[in-house]
Order: structure tokens, then C-alpha cells, then sequence
């Protein structure tokens, strides 16, 4: 929610500028990215070393971003869309060919992240850190065993259960519970879902995207469906706060930066990404977001205690082997509607 | 904006018939500028979209269709939609109960100490309403201030689940609005003539006839314009019913920025957008043509 805040200080700098900068050509580099996903300290190093100005908006979801890229304001160089977005603005020829000469520091990211189903080569987009969905549960009241999205849904933590406030994330683990693959969301498959949904949503205490850790550490709820850097997060704070990956299949995420067609600062856009994927750098985000990270060199460089947190680096998970979400197109419509229906009965 | 406006023309009362010259006109200019740029042009704007179609990355396709008004006509957004105002129903009549006897008592009471007593009103405004509600989240939580308070007293021997529950809802709208109800009451209070009360009780009317027959109609206009300024934004309101009700009750404004974010449906959103308007401007409507009814 803080984000609202952010974007009016956004907007009113974005005002104060127009007014100081006036017939100037803009010489800093515009980011539009996740709220609370870059790291202050990562960009004023950026500044420092290669004098380039870096101005930040924020967004909290990708739909979000693309509004307001589609709209034509801003006029962004630089945007952090996940993999279903990445796929869909490829398609609409809406991002710039990245030249890889100019970023070096590619050779870092782990060989499976190099070469990713919706963006091959990484022609259009980087990986900024991936990460997983899964079941999170404080083992001092839950007995267990948790293996999956139906232990959570149980009559015995009704009214004790926080999940994502995300419509297509919910909609894929009922998919992936009913063994539907979970991009498969056709109206025929949503109906055979949907007892199962409202069963399971009449069980549910708090809907929160944003932060579904205070949830839990505020003991209001036990088990949850949630991020796994927010389970990381609650592992680290304490460990009785146990992370699953669930059996029923895995959901990965992975969020990129990319160049829209828009951008006039390509160079110095390249220039930002080659420097994030310095191992030094890369280090800096995953201290402050305990994401899983991509970056093979960066992540020699963190403590045991980050490498053996559970919901950062799932023990003996093949990462090859989780699902992406692909691009719904105007479905997302009848995913939101289907969700908000059902919470609202 | 044009509620705040339609509340001060209420708290002022009938305003007098005159004629005037093309001085006030200038005058009047960058008011209407600013109407004509942040009021009328959107709502055209919002008029337009909600007519249109979109594509699957949502933008916006200006072919004309009514497909957005019949889905919107459906009964399980409806069922949102009366949820959301009886939430605002309950939070202004709350409202009203708690704030009508502090703004009389501030009204009526020296100078000195109503400027301190508004003053302490509008102390929590210097604070973001949103930090505010975060507040509460750490007093309402099980791990919580009220809860650890009410076990360390030994009234309850287990912690209350009052988070993310319609009684927590309630209570952040209660808590953010109260201020808009007790503000144009005090307004009205203040002007209230002491002279008119004395005039009553020398002519035997006890308090209670003295207050329904005397304060409680010089006071109206203020209740009016209470009523007015906590009752439209509540049903609109989306970020402290999302976070204390945790979003398992999704009100309309929540359903609406939905629209116009993650379910990539701006035209839809735009359409309920517009029909929450054309409530707002049958119930000022309403409220007005009511006002003019009674001082004939």
C-alpha cells in the first residue's frame, strides 16, 4: 500500500522535473519497476560509478505497467516485467532487441536461466531474480505433514489461512490440484474448478500480495499460500515457520529487466543491466529480497545461512522442472471475475 | 472535489438571490479551469471508455458496445455493491452517534479551549490515513497490543480474533471518517445563536424538546453536509477496507481498481465506475430536492 504513496512523490517529481528540465534533453535513465524490489543502495552505487542519474516509479502488478506504458506516459528506459509479460510485449513488438556485446556480464546466469521458454537467448530480457510459490505453515500449530495445496485448505485451519491476493495464482493451484496443467484456463476448465475454489476460499482469513507475512507473524493466520521470499523472510525471522514446496507442482516466476520500444537511452539501460548482474551487485539485491537468484557468481558470494534457507534455494529442487504461467490475454477478465465472485458469496 | 463542494454549499445554506456584473466572472476562471480539467474532462473520459472494448493486453479498443453495462447489471456485482453501502450506511451513522455530541461540545465551549480541542481533531491528519491503518493492524493483531493488554488484565484467556474480520472494517472507516462528520457539525454549532436555547427553556421547553426543536434544526445543514462527506467516499474506498478486512469482503472500490489493474478491463471498471457516480449524483439529488421540501 505504501506504493500510493510512492507514486504520488513519483508524480511529483516527474511534475518538478518537467518544470526544471524543460527543452533539456533527459539524460537519466527511467525505471519503472516492482515496489520494493530494487534496492536504494544497488542504484545510488549505478549513479556513483558511471554518473548516469536514475529516476524510479513503481508498480505493483504487471498489468499495471503495461497501462501505463500503453498510455504513452513516462516514457520508460527500463521495466521489470515477469516472464507471462515478457511473452506478451515480444509479441507485440513492444521491446528493443538488447545488444548483448554491450552486456558481458550475461556469462553470470545460471545455463537455465539463459535460454528460458518465453524469451529464447535472452534476446529481449535479462533475469532479475526467480522465484517460487509454495505453502509456508508454523509448525508449532500445524501437525502437519503439509505436502501440498490440499493441507491447507483443510476444515481444520478454516478461518486460520492467508493466501496471495492474485487471481491467476489461485486459479493455477486449483488447476494444478484438479491435475489440469495451469495454463490451461479455458472457461470449461475454470467450471470444473470452481467447487473446488469456493470451497476452498470460504477458508480463507486474510487475501494480501503484498506483504501475506504479517499474517502469519502476527499469529492471525498458520498456514498460507504465499512467495517464496516472504517465506524466506518468515524462515529467517523464525524458524518455526516451515516452507513447502508443493507437490501438486510448482508455480516459478521470474522477473526480467527489459528495454521498451519507447526507450531513447538504450546504451545506458544496457549499461544498468550489465551492472546488476555483477556478482557484487547481484549479492546487494538478494540480501534485501531473498528471491531465488539466478546468478551463479552472485550467489558464491552469499552466507550458508541464505543458501540454506528453504524458500530461497529449495533443497534438491530441479528449477527445470517448475511450470511458468504463459500470457492469458483477455481471459485474465473472467480469472479476476471468477475470484472476486467467489470471495464475495 | 464536487463533493467537497456540494458539502460546503450545504453547510452554508440556501445561498441569496442576486445579480451580479462580469467582475466575479474573472474571478470565478481558474475555478473553473480546474473543474473543466479535473472534474468534467475525466468524467467524459470515464463516460467514453466505459462504452468501449479491449484487447488481451487491455488496451482499450474504441469500437461502441454495451457489453460493460449489462455485465455490470449482474447480480453478483450488484450484491458488491450493496455490501459496500451498507459498510458506509453503518460507518456515517456511526459516525454521526460519536461525532455529533464532540462537534456540540466543542461548539459551545470556550475559545480558547475550541481551538485546542479542533486542533486535537486534526492532529492524526498530519500522518498518512494508510500509516494510521497500519496502526491499527498492530493493535487489532492476535500477537497485538489490545489482545496482550486484555490477557494481562485476565478479561479474556485467549486472544480475540478482531483483525481482517467486517468488525475491523468498520472500525477503520469509523476511525478515518469521524473527522469529516465532526468538522461541518462544529461549523454549524458554532454559529448556532446561544440566545435562541434560552429563548426555549424561558418558554418551558424541557432539554430534549429544546435539542429536536431548536439545536437539532439549526444544526441540520452541517449533519447534511457530515452525512454527505463520509457517506460517498466510504462506498468508494478500497485500501483500509482491503487491509483490515484482509480483501475476503470485496467492496466496489476494490472490485473497480481490479478493473483497471490486474484484470486488465478498464471499459468494465470505467462502467461501474460510471453507474457509482450516477448514484451519487441521484442521491444528491435526492438530498437537495429533501432540503427544499422542508423550507417550504
Amino acid at each position: 500500500m505504501t506504493k500510493h504513496k510512492t507514486k504520488l512523490i513519483a508524480a511529483a517529481c516527474a511534475g518538478a522535473m518537467l518544470l526544471a528540465g524543460c527543452g533539456k534533453k533527459d539524460e537519466t535513465l527511467k525505471l519503472f519497476s516492482w515496489s520494493e524490489y530494487v534496492p536504494q543502495a544497488v542504484i545510488d552505487k549505478f549513479t556513483k560509478e558511471t554518473g548516469i542519474k536514475v529516476s524510479v516509479e513503481n508498480y505493483s502488478s504487471n498489468e499495471e505497467m503495461l497501462a501505463k506504458l500503453l498510455a504513452g506516459g513516462g516514457a520508460y528506459d527500463l521495466i521489470q516485467p515477469s516472464e507471462y509479460t515478457v511473452q506478451a510485449m515480444i509479441k507485440e513488438n513492444l521491446l528493443q532487441e538488447l545488444d548483448q556485446a554491450k552486456i558481458p556480464n550475461l556469462k553470470n546466469l545460471a545455463p537455465e536461466f539463459r535460454n528460458m521458454s518465453f524469451d529464447p537467448n535472452n534476446k529481449f530480457s535479462v533475469p532479475w531474480l526467480a522465484g517460487f510459490v509454495g505453502v509456508v505453515y508454523n509448525a508449532e500449530v500445524v501437525a502437519g505433514p503439509v505436502v501440498g495445496y490440499k493441507d491447507v485448505f483443510t476444515d481444520e485451519h478454516a478461518g486460520r489461512i492467508v493466501i496471495l491476493d492474485d487471481a491467476r495464482e489461485t486459479v493455477s493451484w486449483g488447476l494444478a490440484t484438479a491435475g489440469i496443467p495451469i495454463n490451461n484456463v479455458s472457461d470449461e476448465n475454470l467450471a470444473t474448478i470452481t467447487p473446488l475454489l469456493k470451497d476452498w476460499l470460504g477458508k480463507v482469513k486474510v487475501f494480501d500480495s503484498d506483504s501475506p507475512k504479517t499474517a502469519m507473524s502476527n499469529g492471525d493466520t498458520d498456514i498460507g499460500i504465499v512467495w517464496s521470499g516472504e517465506g524466506a523472510l518468515l524462515f529467517a525471522e523464525n524458524p518455526k515457520f516451515q516452507w513447502v514446496m508443493p507437490v501438486e507442482g510448482v508455480h516459478m516466476f521470474v522477473d526480467n529487466l527489459a528495454i521498451p520500444k519507447t526507450s531513447q537511452n538504450k546504451d545506458k539501460a544496457e549499461a544498468f543491466i550489465n551492472f546488476i548482474l555483477r556478482p557484487d551487485i547481484s549479492k546487494m539485491i538478494s540480501d534485501e529480497f531473498p528471491y531465488y537468484n539466478p546468478n551463479l557468481e552472485a550467489r558464491a558470494l552469499l552466507s550458508p545461512e541464505q543458501l540454506n534457507n528453504p524458500a530461497s534455494y529449495p533443497p534438491g529442487f530441479d528449477v527445470t522442472s517448475a511450470q511458468l504461467f504463459t500470457d492469458l490475454g483477455e481471459q485474465a477478465s473472467k480469472v479476476d471475475e471468477l475470484i472476486t465472485t467467489l470471495k464475495a458469496q | 472535489m464536487a463533493v467537497a463542494a456540494a458539502a460546503a454549499a450545504l453547510a452554508a445554506g440556501p445561498s441569496p438571490q442576486r445579480r451580479a456584473g462580469l467582475g466575479p466572472w474573472f474571478a470565478v476562471t481558474p475555478m473553473l479551469g480546474w473543474l473543466a480539467l479535473f472534474v468534467i474532462v475525466p468524467t467524459l473520459m470515464l463516460l467514453v471508455i466505459s462504452f468501449c472494448e479491449r484487447d488481451g493486453l487491455g488496451r482499450i479498443v474504441y469500437s461502441f458496445t454495451f457489453e460493460n453495462y449489462t455485465r455490470a447489471f449482474d447480480w453478483k456485482w450488484l450484491k458488491i455493491l450493496g455490501i459496500s453501502v451498507w459498510y458506509a450506511f453503518l460507518t456515517t451513522a456511526i459516525c454521526l452517534v460519536l461525532g455529533y455530541p464532540v462537534a456540540y461540545f466543542i461548539g459551545r465551549s470556550s475559545e480558547r479551549v475550541r481551538g485546542l480541542l479542533i486542533m486535537l481533531v486534526m492532529i492524526p491528519f498530519w500522518t498518512s490515513f494508510l500509516i494510521r491503518t497500519y496502526a491499527w493492524i498492530s493493535i487489532l493483531s492476535q500477537d497485538g497490543l489490545l489482545n496482550a493488554l486484555l490477557m494481562t488484565l485476565q478479561i479474556t484467556s485467549a486472544p480475540i480474533g478482531f483483525m481482517y474480520t467486517p468488525f475491523a472494517v468498520i472500525l477503520g472507516l469509523v476511525y478515518n471518517f469521524l473527522p469529516f462528520m465532526i468538522l461541518p457539525i462544529y461549523t454549524s454549532v458554532e454559529k448556532l445563536d446561544g440566545s435562541l436555547i434560552e429563548a426555549a427553556y424561558d418558554l418551558g421547553a424541557r432539554p430534549a424538546r429544546v435539542f429536536s426543536k431548536v439545536v437539532l434544526p439549526l444544526t441540520q445543514p452541517g449533519i447534511a453536509a457530515g452525512i454527505l462527506l463520509v457517506f460517498v467516499p466510504a462506498i468508494a474506498m478500497f485500501a483500509i477496507t482491503n487491509l483490515m478486512g484482509g480483501g475476503a469482503n470485496p467492496t466496489i472500490g476494490e472490485v473497480i481498481q481490479n478493473q483497471f489493474t490486474r484484470a486488465r478491463n478498464q471499459p468494465f471498471g470505467a462502467a461501474l465506475g460510471v453507474l457509482l457516480l450516477a448514484i451519487f449524483i441521484i442521491s444528491l439529488w435526492l438530498s437537495s430536492k429533501f432540503r427544499r421540501s422542508e423550507q417550504e
